[in-house]
């Protein structure tokens, strides 16, 4: 089928940000990518249910997010061990000086609880509303917000954010370590 | 009505100082891969998606060889030395 250039340009222009909310969701370059390539062919394939004018951005997110659910019931295991693929991740990133940060901080998002992990994503990073996170989540709005101040807590109890000048390594240094040494297979 | 006021209650036991830091972080981290743009994978999909229908003949011999004709496949490089296997564009 063709689309029309103005789809086409919106779902390329979304494609940064999708990878940012895959990656977080999921702690896999590799994976999100994947994932954001199966959100585009069914976002192809269900292009008639897309309503112009409405927020392409979201409408690919909601794909993206029900991809994972599902792809996340299956594979729960595998997605639990994700502290090693993140250190990986990490190395990409250019400026020594935060890469600590970085390092934590993603180890420390990796340990929420998905649906925390996602609201906490969608609405501190990604730019949604709560309404909109609602949406894209399918649940209520007083729901999305309990979730996202419950990952504020979370992470920072995980990255003693608070009372301290800076974070203390323990846990996410230790979880790096671990899953980069010794891991039999 | 307003949704999206960020601040105005406390979340648990956060400060809004405690708030503001975990923000900003989240945000470079998200913003990190943000910046990394389209990677031409997605491109090359959105463009071979769009050129199946009528008019572009060139995408669709393609077929039968994979991903050859984009060349930065992964799959392929069989003539060139095969590396780790990682992908380029990504980094």
């Amino acid at each position: 089928m063709t689309m029309r250039p103005s789809v086409r340009d919106a779902m390329l222009a979304a494609v940064p940000s999708l990878r940012a909310f895959a990656i977080s969701l999921c702690g896999n370059v590799d994976r999100a990518d994947d994932l954001v390539q199966e959100t585009l062919l069914r976002a192809m394939a269900n292009i008639h249910s897309f309503q112009p004018g409405t927020n392409m951005s979201a409408w690919l997110f909601t794909i993206l997010r029900n991809l994972f659910r599902s792809e996340y019931r299956k594979r729960r295991r595998e997605v639990e061990d994700t502290d090693g693929s993140y250190a990986e991740s990490l190395k990409s990133h250019p400026e020594q000086q935060s890469r600590v940060e970085f390092e934590e901080f993603r180890v420390a998002l990796a340990k929420l609880p998905p649906d925390q992990r996602e609201a906490l994503i969608l609405v501190g990073a990604s730019g949604f509303s709560y309404e909109e996170a609602a949406a894209i989540c399918d649940c209520a709005v007083g729901t999305i917000k309990s979730r996202v101040n419950r990952a504020r807590t979370r992470l920072s109890d995980l990255l003693s954010i608070h009372g301290a000048d800076d974070f203390g390594p323990d846990h996410a240094t230790r979880a790096i370590l671990s899953a980069g040494g010794g891991r039999g297979g | 009505m307003q949704t999206d006021v960020r601040s105005t209650k406390p979340a648990g036991r956060l400060s809004r100082e405690d708030q503001r830091r975990l923000g900003d972080i989240l945000q470079r981290v998200y913003d990190d891969v943000v910046k990394q743009g389209v990677p031409d994978r997605f491109r090359e999909l959105l463009n071979e998606l769009d050129g199946a229908g009528p008019g572009a003949n060139a995408v669709t011999e393609r077929k039968d060889a994979g991903e050859t004709s984009s060349g930065s496949g992964s799959l392929v490089g069989v003539d060139r030395a095969d590396e780790s296997s990682e992908k380029g564009p990504l980094r």
